[in-house]
């Protein structure tokens, strides 16, 4: 399954995951108590520059990734047009897109795995409580294997529904669905044990 | 029931760029055609294209004179599909709910639809199962209903990929003796020549083209010299990516 | 063991699935995305734990990244966004749920409903909410506003996630543990 980070290599790809999450952290927590639109401005100008500082082909995957804000956008602003506020509007808007594109400055600059393993040292602790490591890798292996597959099986479903009605597809499939997925998780519990289970 | 013909005219299909079909251009009119091909060549895409599942990049597709991807409530009175796998194609609980689906769709009313049902399974000898839920059945019970649920609709055509392909022998001898009795125009695609050594007409589709068309004899013998040697030649390490 | 971690897993992805696929009619002609309805899943069929640790592992799978998200969205924007709430409130929400769904001894199909109503709505809004009101700089009562339009297509799908629990159940009667 392919994830969101980036293709086109940046400078940030080599910074540590740790250090840029808790980085990550610390900006969000200053940018959203922020209220100044002069404040906002400039932080949303500074996440600007982050970006533009990897190339512009890579500001434009930025800018893309923020595209499907654009009803929350478009809330905001006719809210704030109706109430005259429209300074304030402006103010919450930046400060939301700044703090979301440095979230996706992240996300897109840090590979899966590095992630995982931040994940898998977070979650060391846990093992007094009976999560071992393992079985949480282990479950992020399956959820990544799958969604595809899981997602095939609803396709052909729904073709299955396409196949006998004009209509679009209704709800009743989603109970073979899950059925599908119960089965699938039996037999998969069934295939670890046989390898020496978890 | 009226009998027009399945024309495809130059159709390509690409998914995402990618080529799946191209220069396909048939006349079918036969009662029995089978599409014979290896898995991957494109034939389960063929499929869906004449059942208008999905429509070609370029070319066209005409069922009895009808876009079968774009008018849908067209398509649907004149081709079912039945698919290899009935447990991704059946979707409610009970033989009678499932039966009654596609009839519900098509907007007859309730009366009609329960006495279609019924008189289907009775002429099915199956009016038992009218209550059963479908987890109930057997795999074999269960492909059966999903070709009663195509033929509820009163199709001209139906087409069936690889419809052996999970079955047991019983199972597919019984199966098979149904579709020999079946009036409609059959499209059967499988990979197994047996399948389709009785049928009319054999379409062999290799690497999203028609690699030959003719009689089954001609076109099988040739098939499973080919697909013999390809057993024979290489190991089928490479990967597609 | 193996089989609560698949369960968890599958469901997780099944979750995925629902915001992946082409929006569904959840009631004739209205087409809705059918995620937020994979996460009452969870709690009315695996219950309130492993239905909890499912959508927990999704929101986990989000955050590395990975574009689970209705729309193939994913990664930590969405936790800087308008739906923080309710995302970092869907395992609680699928927790109480599935509390509702084991131990209301009623027909499965009416508890699950409930417990979609009472998690799926009550609680998760009330996590949703704030959420809202804090990234767009809204009051509650502002941001309950902006909420409402969704809350009907939420109490359908509340009545969906009964009647598909009800149809597994029927299926397969063993599989919400805790329930005679």
């Amino acid at each position: 399954m392919l994830t969101l980070t980036s293709p086109v290599e940046t400078a940030f790809h080599r910074v540590p995951a740790g250090r840029k999450l808790l980085a990550l952290a610390a900006a969000t927590l200053v940018i959203i108590p922020l209220t100044d639109l002069r404040w906002i401005a400039a932080a949303s100008l500074m996440v600007v520059l982050l970006y533009l500082s990897q190339g512009r082909e890579f500001a434009r995957s930025g800018l893309r990734m923020l595209w499907p804000l654009w009803p929350v956008l478009l809330v905001l602003g006719v809210w704030h047009l109706a109430t005259g506020e429209v300074r304030g509007g402006i103010g919450i808007a930046l400060r939301m897109l700044a703090a979301i594109a440095l979230a996706n400055l992240v996300t897109m600059t840090t590979r899966l795995d590095d992630l995982i393993a931040v994940v898998e040292r977070v979650a060391r602790p846990l093992a007094r409580i009976g999560l071992q490591p393992r079985t949480l890798a282990v479950a992020i292996a399956l959820v990544i294997r799958f969604t595809p597959v899981l997602l095939l099986n609803a396709g052909q479903l729904m073709e299955a529904w396409r196949a006998r009605s004009a209509r679009r597809v209704g709800w009743p499939v989603v109970v073979p669905l899950a059925l599908t997925a119960l089965d699938d998780a039996e037999r998969l519990a069934e295939a670890l044990r046989a390898r020496g289970g978890l | 029931m009226t009998d027009g013909g399945l024309i495809l005219k130059d159709v390509g299909f690409s998914l995402q760029g990618k080529p799946i079909l191209s220069g396909i251009s048939l006349d079918l009119v036969e009662r029995r055609i089978g599409i014979a091909g290896r898995n991957g060549s494109g034939k389960t895409t063929l499929l869906r294209l004449m059942a208008g599942l999905v429509a070609p990049t370029s070319g066209m597709v005409r069922l009895d004179g009808v876009d079968p991807a774009a008018d849908r409530k067209a398509a649907l009175a004149r081709v079912g599909i039945l698919f290899q796998n009935p447990d991704h194609q059946i979707i409610f609980p009970t033989v009678a709910e499932e039966l009654a689906f596609g009839l519900r769709q098509m907007g007859r009313a309730e009366s009609d639809v329960r006495a279609t049902v019924t008189r289907l399974l009775a002429d099915e000898g199956r009016a038992h199962w009218a209550a059963a839920p479908v987890h109930t059945l057997s795999q074999g019970q269960r492909q059966y209903l999903c070709l009663l649920a195509v033929l509820a609709m009163g199709p001209a055509t139906i087409l069936l990929d690889e419809p052996f392909a999970a079955l047991d022998l019983p199972t597919q001898i019984r199966l098979r003796r149904r579709l020999e009795e079946l009036s409609q125009r059959l499209i059967v695609v499988s990979h197994d020549p047996r399948v389709l050594a009785e049928m009319e007409r054999v379409v062999w589709i290799e690497g999203g083209r028609i690699r030959r068309d003719g009689t089954a004899p001609d076109v099988l013998e040739e098939f499973s010299a080919e697909m013999a040697r390809l057993g024979e030649a290489d190991a089928d390490a490479d990967l597609a990516g | 063991m193996e089989r609560n971690v698949t369960l968890i897993a599958l469901f997780a992805a099944l979750i995925a699935v629902l915001g992946l696929v082409p929006k569904i009619d959840l009631i004739s002609g209205v087409p809705i995305t059918a995620q937020s309805l994979g996460v009452m899943l969870c709690g009315t069929v695996l219950g309130a734990r492993r239905g909890a640790l499912a959508v927990l592992l999704f929101v986990l799978l989000v955050a590395l990244g990975l574009p689970l998200l209705a729309g193939g969205r994913g990664g930590l924007g969405v936790f800087a966004g308008p739906s923080v709430g309710y995302i970092v409130g869907f395992p609680v929400a699928a927790f109480v749920t599935g509390w509702i769904t084991e131990n209301w001894k009623a027909d499965i199909g009416l508890a699950a409903f409930g417990g979609a109503i009472l998690g799926g709505i009550v609680v998760l809004y009330a996590l949703g909410i704030p959420g809202m009101a804090l990234i767009l700089g809204k009051s509650l009562p502002e941001a309950m506003v902006l909420a409402a339009p969704f809350l009907a297509g939420d109490i359908i799908k509340a009545g969906l996630a009964g009647l598909i629990t009800s149809g597994i159940a029927k299926v397969r009667p063993g599989i919400v543990l805790s329930r005679g």
